[in-house]
């Protein structure tokens, strides 16, 4: 009864350590450079018909969803920000020439496919396609780094604080927004 | 020295000495169960774990040690990836000198200051307990995350831009922060317990003068630990409320500064440097002597070298800095004083030359390792001047020549006198003798391990290889000397698993060692090996420097302690003159319990502010635990 007990109580130990070391695990890891069919397979999002809403490629379920859960991976997309200069529009995310990224109005759909489509192809009234500029993974990282500026609620993960004047709100707040939104005026 | 008026306690010099022996037992042994041994605090004990404990890290970090060089002995090598690379060579420094240098030290100290000085156990022994354990909890948060795959992969100082908010993604700086946390404290409370034991507990008579070189070497180290840790847990509380609650100490476009960093943490990280040698210098002392037969030439050259390291090493930390484009005048004044303190160090290795030439020296085991220590230390202090100045530092900074040049120090500057100090110390802490021939092998594979291993760094260095990168293209000039050190390090990890076997098959059946097999002078073998758990039947009474070499047949002692309650004498600071009876406190869970509430708040504080408000709740209760007056007198003049 007592080894029973025992064995029981170990066994659940077990498996908190395990989903602990799971969890850490999906959160921390790095990946640096991901084998190119992974690659070539995240590329597979099955958007709807416009081009808004849709299913994520069933690579980036496998791998666990790192664009939303890693904070590696999100800290990428920040930097792929600056990089490739998202801020000579959109400014430090609150709008410029082009729409703001933290008023919480996604025109073309707030979800990860929506934005993965939003980068690679472009949209109309000025949104330039990345798909010659970047590969797959690195507008997925963009696009889980955009989503976190203005998101529903929050993830467990968030890229750091730049070191610079802090000019809007950080990213992943609690919820950032909420919705029904009015669109903005413009 | 008479008891409290009209009540008269029961005293050691009454008893017959076996009815002495038994109530001496009854109120300083440790108590039984797993509960009495969370609960122990007798300094001997907690020095032993220590010890123990700080071993099993060495042991863990030589394996992420090892990694690196099958991962370096090829071009292009696959072992490990870059970011397991980066965490491995993070993992092995920060182990290396936060789990196991420095608590080793401190945990020498532990062991043999009360005894070398003649008392019933180290002051404070509560809070010897409690460092213990915030050590072990520090030592399983590093450990853990890396086997968990978030370990700290800034590199063993964790720079800021790299480790702050913007570069250091996830939790895994702040790992490296709170880690440093842990241990910074429990050294610090070491270092407390040792001067006020050193200050106040030495035994009658044992003037400043005839203090043993290792007890000098402790205090001073004890004083840089005080003066030198507060820098680094500031730099690193700092850098985890950067990371975690938006404050810009770091940040310089709101104000802060990233030299800041470097600065606070170099103010503790040279010092540190001392806070490992120091001690080390004291045992290659103690040891010297007893195997020259003769008292160790210059003991106040020596004592006054230690002291004069321990001020200048407060000066030259910027040295660590010249590549970061500080002003002229302080890279001049930071090169001087880097030179300057090869003074001292020349000082010392001139005296231990001296003692063995004016000696008969006797070679045993522990004589060995102070040789291989000599001649290792001194290429590495050569290269140490080399690196002090500017124009050759700017060369080789953040090469291999830099890596060659610290393991010739750290390794040679203290883990030789400290293995030589294991096999010396062996026989008091276990009873048993380690074995010689065993011991002459150990000493032989480390020494030609270790110089085949590291030499070469310096070569490597000079052909521009940097440190810390996980792999090298075949056109690069380094393979050969990469094979060639991977292969010899084979020799120096023979020699540490020699060294981890012999120190097991003695510790079962090792030659029984007797009080004083190397017939060495000092306090601590006076009593038996192991000592009791009151370490000296009476407090001894010292007359001179060396007591037992002047003063063979009779060891004069002090009685009128009571048999009823731990007590200890204490004495002046300098004539060391007896002053009062002061009790000692017994074992008590409290400490435990403080360590694991204190381990839930800093752990709690790399997620969330607010479990610094919340954690410290069950600390209150712990401490108030802790700290319940108990209505008795605390010590009678």
């Amino acid at each position: 009864m007592e080894e029973q007990r025992l064995d029981r109580s170990g066994r659940v130990l077990a498996a908190a350590l395990a989903g602990l070391a799971l969890s850490a695990c999906e959160r921390e890891e790095r990946v640096m450079r991901r084998d190119p069919p992974v690659v070539a397979a995240l590329d597979e999002a099955a958007l709807l018909p416009g081009g808004v809403g849709g299913a994520e490629p069933l690579a980036h379920v496998a791998l666990g969803k790192p664009y939303e859960t890693n904070a590696y991976e999100i800290a990428q997309g920040k930097r792929l920000y600056a990089a490739m200069n998202c801020a000579g529009c959109h400014g430090d995310g609150s709008g410029g020439v082009g729409p703001s990224l933290i008023d919480g109005w996604w025109a073309y759909g707030a979800d990860l496919p929506s934005l993965y489509a939003t980068i690679r192809d472009g949209r109309p009234r000025g949104m330039p396609p990345y798909r010659q500029k970047l590969p797959p993974d690195s507008i997925w990282q963009l696009a889980g780094y955009v989503q976190t500026l203005a998101s529903y609620s929050a993830k467990t993960a968030a890229p750091g604080r730049d070191d610079a004047p802090q000019t809007r709100p950080a990213e992943n707040r609690a919820p950032a927004t909420q919705a029904p939104l009015e669109p903005p005026a413009r | 020295m008479n008891g409290t008026e009209g009540v008269r306690h029961p005293r050691g010099r009454d008893l017959p000495p076996e009815e002495r022996e038994r109530r001496l037992r009854r109120i300083w042994d440790p108590p039984r169960g797993i509960l009495g041994a969370l609960s122990v605090v007798d300094h001997k004990i907690i020095g032993r774990r220590y010890i123990a404990t700080a071993f099993v890290f060495l042991a863990l970090g030589g394996v992420l040690a090892a990694l690196i060089r099958i991962q370096l002995a090829t071009p292009e090598g696959r072992l490990l990836g870059p970011d397991v690379y980066n965490q491995v060579f993070t993992v092995h420094g920060a182990n290396m000198m936060f789990l196991f240098a420095v608590p080793v030290m401190e945990a020498m100290g532990v062991y043999l200051v009360p005894l070398m000085i003649g008392t019933r156990n180290i002051a404070f022994p509560r809070l010897n307990a409690f460092s213990y354990w915030i050590y072990v909890a520090g030592g399983a948060l590093l450990w853990i995350a890396f086997l968990l795959d978030f370990g700290p992969d800034v590199g063993w100082f964790g720079y800021v831009p790299l480790s702050g908010p913007q570069y250091g993604y996830g939790k895994r700086a702040d790992i490296w922060a709170q880690m440093i946390t842990f241990t910074e404290l429990a050294a610090l409370a070491v270092a407390v317990e040792i001067v006020v034991t050193v200050f106040k507990q030495r035994a009658p008579g044992m003037t400043l003068d005839r203090i043993p070189l290792f007890v000098w070497a402790m205090l001073v180290t004890s004083f840089l630990v005080i003066v030198a840790m507060p820098a680094i847990m500031i730099a690193s509380s700092a850098l985890i409320l950067d990371r975690l609650v938006g404050t810009h100490f770091f940040n310089p476009a709101e104000g802060g500064d990233v030299l800041l960093f470097q600065h606070l943490f170099w103010f503790f990280g040279h010092p540190e440097v001392y806070i490992i040698f120091l001690p080390a210098v004291g045992m290659v002392s103690t040891m010297l002597s007893t195997f020259a037969r003769r008292p160790v030439f210059g003991y106040l050259p020596l004592v006054m070298s230690l002291i004069t390291i321990g001020v200048l090493s407060f000066g030259l930390w910027a040295h660590h800095m010249f590549t970061t484009g500080l002003p002229r005048v302080g890279e001049s004044f930071f090169t001087a004083s880097s030179m300057a303190i090869a003074v001292p160090a020349g000082v010392q290795i001139f005296c231990f030359i001296a003692t063995l030439w004016l000696g008969r020296p006797v070679w045993r085991p522990p004589l060995l390792f102070v040789a291989a220590f000599v001649v290792t230390f001194t290429i590495g202090g050569l290269t140490g001047v080399m690196v002090a100045s500017v124009p050759l530092d700017s060369q080789v900074h953040d090469t291999y020549f830099v890596v060659a040049h610290f393991h010739y120090v750290l390794v040679g500057g203290a883990v030789f006198p400290l293995m030589g100090a294991i096999y010396y110390w062996f026989p008091k802490m276990t009873g048993r003798m380690m074995s010689d021939r065993l011991g002459a092998w150990v000493a032989a594979l480390v020494f030609v391990g270790f110089n085949l291993t590291f030499f070469p760094m310096h070569v490597l260095g000079l052909q521009g290889m940097p440190r810390r990168i996980y792999a090298y293209q075949p056109e690069l000039p380094w393979g050969g000397l990469n094979l060639f050190v991977s292969l010899a390090s084979i020799i120096l990890f023979a020699g540490f698993l020699l060294f981890f076997v012999d120190v097991v098959r003695s510790a079962v059946r090792g030659a029984p060692a007797g009080d004083n097999p190397w017939n060495a002078p000092t306090l601590e073998w006076a009593t038996t090996s192991p000592p009791p758990s009151y370490n000296f039947d009476g407090i001894p009474v010292v007359t001179s420097a060396n007591p037992l070499w002047d003063d063979p047949e009779t060891l004069p002692v002090a009685t009128g302690l009571r048999v009823d309650r731990r007590e200890l004498l204490v004495t002046s600071v300098q004539r060391a003159e007896p002053e009062a009876r002061e009790s000692s406190a017994g074992a008590s869970i409290w400490p435990f319990l403080a360590a694991v509430a204190t381990t839930v708040m800093l752990i709690g504080s790399i997620f969330s502010p607010w479990a610094v408000v919340w954690g410290s709740l069950p600390i209150a209760v712990a401490l108030v635990g802790w700290f319940w007056p108990k209505g008795a007198p605390e010590d009678e003049a």
